[in-house]
C-alpha cells in the first residue's frame, strides 16, 4: 500500500480507482438515506465529479475516505431538497387519515409493546438483524424514513431537518414519531415478535 | 402542585418527542410519573432507545464494514467514463 504517512498528512489516490475503492461504500451511505436506488447511484456519480473538480484542495486533515463522504452529505442533502413534496408532509392537522396506527380510539395500545430484551451491540452483530432493520427503513413512507435517518444516522438536529424538507418544526416532530412507530413495529412483526 | 396526568398515546409522543427537544419540566414529571405505573409505555420507550443506540452503533462502524450492497454496474461503468472525460 506504500509509505506509512503521518498522522495529519493524508493523500488523494490516483481518481481512476475511486469507483473501484470507494464506489460500494458511498452508494450504501447514499441509499441508506435516499431509500432510492437511483437517486442514490446519482449522488454516488455527483460526489465523485465533484472530488474530481476539487482535488487540488484536498488538505489531507481527514482521510480521503471521510473527505469524499463529506462531499457525499452535501449532495445527499441536495437531493433531499429537490424532491418534490407529496401527501406524506401534508400538515398532520389536516389531513384525514387515521391519527394513529399504534393506538385505538379510547388512546390505548392497539398492539401491547412487549419487552425485547434487547441489546444493541450484539444485536448489530448479527447480520440478518441489521438486514431487518434496514428493510423495516425502506418499508416505511420514503419521507419518514429520510427524515428518520437523517436524525438517527447523521445525528441531524430537527431544525436541520425542517430546513432540507421545509416543513415545520411541529410536522417534523410527528414524522420522526410515526418513523419510529413504524420501525417498532416493524422490529416487533418481523424480528421479535417470532423470538418466542 | 399539579402534575399533568397523561394517556398512553400522549406519552408515546412525548417520548418521542423528548429524543429531539428538551421538554420542558412538567411535561418530563408527566411522563415520568406515567411511566412509573405504564409497563407497556416502559417497554414502548426502551425500544426507542435501543432503536436509537442500534443504529448509532451502526453509524460508528459504516466507514470500516463491508457492505452487502454493491453500486450496479452500469453505474459504475458510467461513473468511470464521465471521471475520465474529465480529467
Amino acid at each position: 500500500m506504500g509509505v506509512k504517512k503521518p498522522k495529519t498528512q493524508h493523500q488523494l489516490h490516483d481518481p481512476a480507482t475511486w469507483v473501484e475503492r470507494y464506489g460500494d461504500y458511498l452508494y450504501t451511505y447514499a441509499l441508506r438515506r435516499i431509500f432510492e436506488a437511483s437517486l442514490a447511484e446519482e449522488i454516488v456519480q455527483e460526489t465523485f465529479v465533484a472530488a474530481l473538480k476539487a482535488r487540488t484542495r484536498f488538505e489531507g486533515r481527514a482521510s480521503e475516505k471521510t473527505w469524499l463522504t463529506g462531499i457525499l452529505k452535501h449532495k445527499l442533502i441536495d437531493q433531499l431538497r429537490r424532491q418534490q413534496r407529496d401527501t406524506v408532509l401534508s400538515s398532520p392537522e389536516t389531513d384525514n387519515r387515521p391519527k394513529d396506527t399504534l393506538f385505538d380510539a379510547g388512546g390505548k395500545w392497539r398492539t401491547k409493546p412487549r419487552k425485547w430484551n434487547a441489546d444493541p451491540q450484539k444485536l448489530y452483530e448479527q447480520k440478518a438483524f441489521m438486514e431487518t432493520v434496514f428493510q423495516c427503513m425502506a418499508g416505511i413512507p420514503k419521507r419518514m424514513s429520510q427524515a428518520f435517518a437523517l436524525r438517527e444516522l447523521e445525528g441531524a438536529t430537527t431544525a436541520e431537518i425542517c430546513n432540507v424538507f421545509n416543513i415545520s418544526t411541529a410536522n417534523c416532530w410527528v414524522i420522526l414519531h410515526r418513523a419510529r412507530g413504524l420501525m417498532r413495529n416493524c422490529l416487533e412483526k418481523n424480528w421479535f415478535g417470532n423470538k418466542k | 402542585m399539579k402534575l399533568w396526568i397523561f394517556n398512553c398515546q400522549q406519552v408515546s409522543r412525548l417520548v418521542s418527542k423528548s429524543m429531539d427537544r428538551k421538554l420542558p419540566l412538567i411535561q418530563k414529571m408527566g411522563i415520568r410519573f406515567h411511566l412509573m405505573m405504564c409497563r407497556l409505555c416502559s417497554n414502548y420507550r426502551r425500544q426507542l432507545i435501543f432503536m436509537r443506540r442500534l443504529l448509532q452503533i451502526s453509524r460508528q462502524h459504516e466507514d470500516t464494514s463491508k457492505s452487502d450492497l454493491h453500486l450496479p454496474l452500469n453505474a459504475r461503468e458510467r461513473i468511470q467514463k464521465e471521471l475520465t472525460s474529465l480529467k
